[in-house]
């Protein structure tokens, strides 16, 4: 089946079977390494893309089901203001180890920072747990993650008390 | 890439006739919606499908509505719509913090409540509150609509009421005054967890008295069950320590509970005493 | 102007080095941006088009013997190429770490469900998926034992019929005497502890991809953390010199010791099937099959008694261990020796009787996890010495520094510590910092109520490198190019610890005196020389001592041709942050220094090898030198016990450490932190499930659960005391593992202390903590 959407800002179209899964799509046809191959089954989080914008585990999307979407990995935002400023916290607080989970935790991260932003609400440190929990870190950044965050958002909506 | 996942026909109706007729002509067809359980369980080889019916982008499926005297959600709706929804935090908080405990972000940006009703899991983190709301399931066939009320819908261990060409449509909640409810979920950990066992009381005390009350439960039998004894034990009392202890008591005695990697029985009937408590308090406004 | 290239004295130059310019600073990772932007490469990442795919096929019986492997169905699939078995080893079929008691491939038995049986080529995953399904084994089931205190007594169902016993190995250390130590106590304890199994989770799978005939040799780049050691497995297995084989270590998706059983294993089975077909093949792992057939952190039993005098001293301990090792021996033999040489804490015990066992059963084989041994013993060691503490009416942190291991003390193997024993210091301030007499106190007065509160310690010590005389050693290379950049070899690999791109960066660049951004390391190679393992917290502490040396040798040398090229002292010289001053004045640049070395004919490589002096240790009697110096830590952890549903919630985490000197701060807070993380996913959720007939049931992430967000309690900072040692890298000790060790221990002991019961058996899921607690709630 020819599908069509939009990766990274650029148009994209594929012809694949049914039974192909988003991630494969992703890694094997079109070259994008930062989506990373986990568990295949939504439990680890490390093949989360943003579809429109929400993050989404690839490996349990057909690429058909995207067909019109628009597909956002890390690749697309090097240009991006916040999402710089993000992987600059990240890299000051040492919140990347081994580095397998973090553009999947970095694109949440980013989602969130944006949807915060976007409301003009400051989130709570819980909302802040919350909204990784889906992105399992075995190296234990989540402390420092959730500071990366954190200093992101004192920037943008003052300081946490 | 490293699943298996069996060749299979996809199809995306744009509308809901057209979704029924592909489910009748083809055989062994199934509805797709989310996929964040279904798409696992043909991974796992559970489940054997030759064509999936994708569903999410019908418009009649979709969205959360304010009609007056009931709220209706679409199938289709996503769980984190239903968390983002002023409709479902102003008039069904249960089912709010319910759908609040499931899955992560990811998940629920991709799952849909009528994934989580259909797929019929023991753990459903949706059933309990509807039932609770004594929620009302619209399902349409090729012999049209019918209403399954959501205590009649689980009909078995991961088996609905739906016939094989049905398709659960909306979920409706009349609208009613409760004043109280609690959702008191364990699991494993702390987040993004399946339960071990999870309770939903809504309530409605007057001066003291409970004029009524509902109490559902998962994880404690092979389908996500109302307490109507324990309910029957609180209705029409006045609100004390003992009535919760006594409430909670039958609870234990109505689940039928198994062993799994997740728990053992003799725990999940502890807890459904231990949770109970702590959902009637609350509910009941004595926590 | 002498060159000085000795190692000792160079080692010993920069551990008295006290103004630092970038070592003692926490300077940013220089791989956090390519790993944020996705640009760092994973094995997999390296897949290309045309690349062929393999999987294992594995057994589906706990101990049969193997009449027939029939792949012929597999093979019907035109895309399937391939089914590899033993058959097909060119070289030798035993692939066995400590004892050669386990092949590549199953070969007359399988002894576990979900050891390897074939390999299995094809043209793409699907096929390779379906055909793995069909490769059939006939067997010949055989009885399987699962309980390792049962095989270690039956004779009549062997798991390895040579050996003629289930026990794979023994170990035991003697101190003085037990009898007459007993005799002297005032109070003892004597309890069985049991610990569990515990799943890497790294979150990459396994995988390697063997490419042939690259440089006109074997390449396999592979989940492995050791890349010398792969190279030695896969010539064996292939029959060829080491030197035809490369593997590369790329960057790891978290290893934590279990990549460093299975990585040489993935790298020779994917080089097999690279060696036949003349193609690159990708050999990975599901999660499932990750799960199914990668060793585990050991599950044990362990009974110890021990006794203390009313003066609050030790006088005797008295220990079994039984390692259950699965069906092979693995590293269980090292592991056990650990266990052995640990089983007192660091306490100084005048007498001391401890056996080890490690015992063959039909299940997953036990391996290398972060603490390796020492978290089950120091869980048995640390629950004792509380209980001791409790009947003798002390304070649990008083009792422990009376008999805290100090620098003259002797360890229970006779082995006399010299320096660098800093815990005593350590445990002083924690107890200090973290308000412990008045938290301890205040906690034991509320114990009422539904959630109760307590505060436990536990103390832990790890021995740095590897346990008894087994040869250690150092090694790297160091190449200055002409533009003054620096490239820095070690077979060190980068699994999220950090090393080469923190704490090896820093010390070359404080060494050199050059500029940090002009270091590069290239890790994880077989072209770099055999630097040992990244395991046993080496990666800096042992790894990076070859480094010191290397820099050390071309640091000297420019010294020397600036002296001589000056007419000056060679006190009159410094090279600091990239500027060469002599006398009071700056000559030049880094740049310029390196380009006028160049000119002159100052050689500017240099390899830096060292080997790590150790003494002897006696088998027969149990007694002698076990490490060349010790790393310790002291962790104070507060819990909230909610004793209606046994939920245990860790609120507060306080570490000290005594690790030698600290390169660099945050770094080591992150492996303080993540160990800390992973210590509570052990010690209250993490529990493998296994069938009748030896399967893991819960082979996947949904039935598997490991910590998320929500379980990172609150972790003061880490007090630091900088015991240096003398032989590290400025005198660093070892660092990675510390903090997981003493977590069972310090959670059960604050548990204990929340609710006033011990629990001597982990994990202390709710159900298990429910089901003393339901008493309480009565």
């Amino acid at each position: 089946m020819r599908v069509n959407f939009t990766l990274n800002g650029n148009r994209v179209e594929v012809d694949v079977e049914p039974n192909e899964i988003l991630l494969d799509t992703l890694r094997l046809r079109l070259g994008v390494k930062s989506v990373k191959r986990g568990c295949e089954r939504g439990e680890c989080g490390a093949c989360t893309v943003l579809v429109n914008g929400k993050p989404a585990v690839s490996c349990l999307l057909l690429t058909v089901q995207v067909d019109g979407s628009e597909i956002t990995t890390v690749e697309g935002l090097y240009s991006d203001h916040l999402f710089g400023e993000l992987v600059e916290e990240f890299s000051k607080n040492f919140a990347v180890q081994c580095g397998y989970c973090t553009p999947a935790m970095l694109l949440t991260a980013y989602a969130f920072l944006n949807e915060a932003l976007r409301k003009l609400l400051k989130p709570s440190k819980e909302d802040i747990v919350k909204a990784i929990e889906g992105n399992l870190c075995r190296c234990g950044t989540y402390p420092r993650v959730v500071r990366a965050i954190t200093e992101v958002l004192e920037r943008k909506l003052g300081k946490y008390g | 890439m490293y699943y298996k996942l069996p060749k299979i026909d996809y199809y995306r109706p744009k509308t809901l006739d057209e979704a029924i007729r592909l489910l009748r002509e083809i055989d062994n067809s199934r509805v797709i919606a989310g996929g964040t359980d279904l798409l696992v369980d043909m991974k796992t080889s559970r489940v054997r499908v030759r064509a999936l019916v994708d569903i999410s982008s019908i418009p009649d499926l979709r969205g959360i509505e304010d009609l007056g005297r009931t709220i209706r959600i679409g199938a289709a709706t996503r769980l984190q719509e239903l968390i983002e929804s002023n409709v479902v935090s102003q008039n069904l908080p249960l089912l709010k913090a319910a759908v609040e405990s499931m899955g992560s972000w990811q998940i629920r940006n991709m799952a849909t409540i009528g994934g989580n009703l259909c797929n019929a899991s023991p753990a459903a983190d949706t059933a309990p509150p509807l039932l609770a709301y004594d929620a009302e399931f619209v399902v349409i066939g090729s012999e049209g609509l019918r209403v399954i009320p959501s205590t009649k819908f689980f009909v078995g261990y991961r088996k609905t009421a739906l016939n094989p060409c049905e398709i659960l449509k909306e979920i409706l909640v009349k609208k009613s005054e409760w004043s109280g409810w609690s959702y008191v979920k364990l699991g494993r950990r702390g987040g993004f967890t399946l339960s071990v066992v999870a309770v939903a009381v809504l309530a409605k005390v007057i001066d003291g008295v409970v004029y009524d009350v509902r109490i559902a439960l998962n994880s404690v039998a092979p389908v996500p069950i109302r307490a109507y004894k324990a309910e029957e034990v609180v209705r029409g009392k006045r609100v004390s320590w003992s009535l919760i202890e006594e409430a909670a008591n039958t609870v234990a005695g109505e689940v039928t509970p198994i062993d799994d990697v997740r728990s053992t029985s003799w725990y999940r009937r502890e807890m459904s005493y231990q949770l109970a408590k702590d959902a009637l308090a609350k509910a009941l406004g004595v926590a | 102007m002498i060159v000085v290239e000795d190692p000792r004295t160079l080692i010993r130059r920069w551990l008295s080095a006290e103004s630092c310019i970038v070592v003692g600073k926490s300077i940013e990772r220089s791989d956090s941006l390519e790993k944020a932007l996705g640009r760092a490469r994973f094995v997999e990442d390296y897949l290309e088009e045309g690349y062929l795919f393999a999987r294992l096929a594995l057994a589906k019986a706990p101990h049969a013997r193997i009449k027939k492997i029939d792949y012929s169905k597999a093979l019907e699939d035109p895309k399937v190429l391939r089914v590899f078995t033993y058959r097909d080893i060119p070289g030798e079929n035993q692939v066995g770490y400590a004892v050669p008691d386990q092949p590549l491939l199953a070969e007359g038995k399988v002894r576990y469900y979900g050891e390897a049986v074939a390999v299995v080529v094809g043209k793409d995953p699907d096929s390779v998926n379906s055909a793995v399904e069909n490769v059939f084994l006939e067997i010949e089931p055989l009885p399987a034992l699962f309980d390792p205190l049962e095989a270690m007594e039956r004779g009549d169902i062997l798991i390895h019929e040579s050996l003629g016993s289930n026990i794979a190995f023994r170990t035991k250390v003697r101190k003085g005497d037990v009898e007459e130590g007993f005799s002297k106590a005032d109070v003892v304890v004597e309890n069985t502890y049991r610990t569990h199994h515990q799943e890497h989770v790294y979150l990459e799978p396994e995988a390697a991809l063997a490419i042939p005939d690259l440089e006109n040799r074997m390449t396999v780049i592979a989940t492995i953390q050791y890349p010398h050691l792969g190279q030695k497995i896969v010539s064996k297995v292939l029959g060829l010199p080491s030197s035809y084989i490369k593997i590369i270590a790329p960057y790891i998706g978290g290893g934590f010791g279990g990549k460093d059983d299975e990585g040489p294993l993935v790298a020779a089975r994917a080089a097999l099937a690279a060696y036949h077909l003349r193609r690159p093949v990708l050999l990975y792992y599901t999660r499932e099959d990750s799960i199914q057939t990668h060793p585990k952190r050991e599950a044990t039993v362990i009974k110890y008694k021990s006794g203390a005098s009313k003066d609050g001293k030790l006088t005797a301990i008295e220990v079994t261990i039984i390692h259950d090792s699965g069906a092979y021996a693995n590293r269980g033999p090292f592991i056990l020796w650990r266990a052995t040489m640990h089983a007192s804490g660091p306490y100084y015990v005048p007498n001391a009787k401890v056996d080890g066992y490690c015992v063959y059963t039909n299940k997953v084989p036990q391996g290398s996890f972060r603490g390796f041994g020492n978290p089950s013993v120091q869980f048995a060691a640390e629950s004792q010495m509380d209980q001791l503490a409790e009947k003798l009416g002390l304070d649990p942190v008083e009792f422990r520094l009376n008999n805290m291991l100090r620098v003259g003390s002797d360890t229970i193997t006779g082995q006399v510590l010299t320096s660098s024993v800093g815990i005593h210091e350590a445990l002083k301030k924690l107890s200090a910092v973290s308000n412990w007499r008045v938290k301890r106190l205040e906690y034991s007065e509320r114990r009422t109520g539904r959630t109760r509160r307590g505060i436990g310690v536990a103390v832990a010590w790890h021995g740095n490198s590897t346990s008894r005389a087994v040869p250690d050693w150092s090694n790297s290379y160091i190449h200055i190019s002409r533009d003054g950049s620096v490239n820095v070899y070690t077979g060190i690999v980068e699994m999220g610890q950090g090393s080469p791109s923190s704490s090896h960066r820093q010390l070359v660049s404080e060494i050199l005196g050059c500029p940090i951004d002009k270091v590069k390391v290239v890790f994880g190679t077989t072209d770099a020389p055999d630097t040992g393992a990244t395991h046993a917290s080496r990666g800096t502490s042992v790894g990076a001592i070859g480094i010191v040396v290397a820099a050390g040798r071309i640091r000297s040398r420019l010294e020397s041709f600036l002296s001589e090229y000056y007419n000056v002292q060679r006190e009159e010289i410094k090279i600091s942050d990239g500027v060469v001053i002599v006398g009071n004045k700056i000559k030049m640049s880094w740049e310029e220094l390196v380009a006028l070395a160049y000119s002159k004919g100052v050689d500017l490589s240099a390899t830096g090898y060292f080997f790590l002096p150790k003494g002897t240790f006696d088998d027969d009697a149990g007694r002698g030198f076990a490490y060349p110096a010790f790393s310790f830590i002291a962790i104070i952890v507060e819990v909230e016990v909610d004793i209606y549903t046994g939920r245990v919630k860790v609120l507060e985490v306080h570490p000290a450490l005594a690790i030698g000197r600290v390169i660099n701060p945050d770094a080591v807070k992150t492996q303080v932190e993540g160990a800390i993380i992973q210590g509570i996913g052990y010690t209250l959720m993490e529990k493998l499930v296994f069938a009748d007939d030896g399967r893991i049931v819960n082979d996947n992430l949904t039935d598997y659960v490991i910590p998320t967000s929500h379980e990172t309690p609150v972790i003061r900072n880490a007090i630091f005391v900088e015991d240096v040692w003398d032989y590290g890298p400025f005198g660093a000790k070892g660092v990675g593992e510390m903090a997981f060790i003493p977590m069972p221990a310090a959670i059960a002991n604050a548990v204990s202390h929340a609710l006033g019961v011990r629990i001597t058996e982990l994990p202390l899921t709710p159900e298990k903590v429910y089901s003393i607690t339901k008493q309480l709630v009565g």
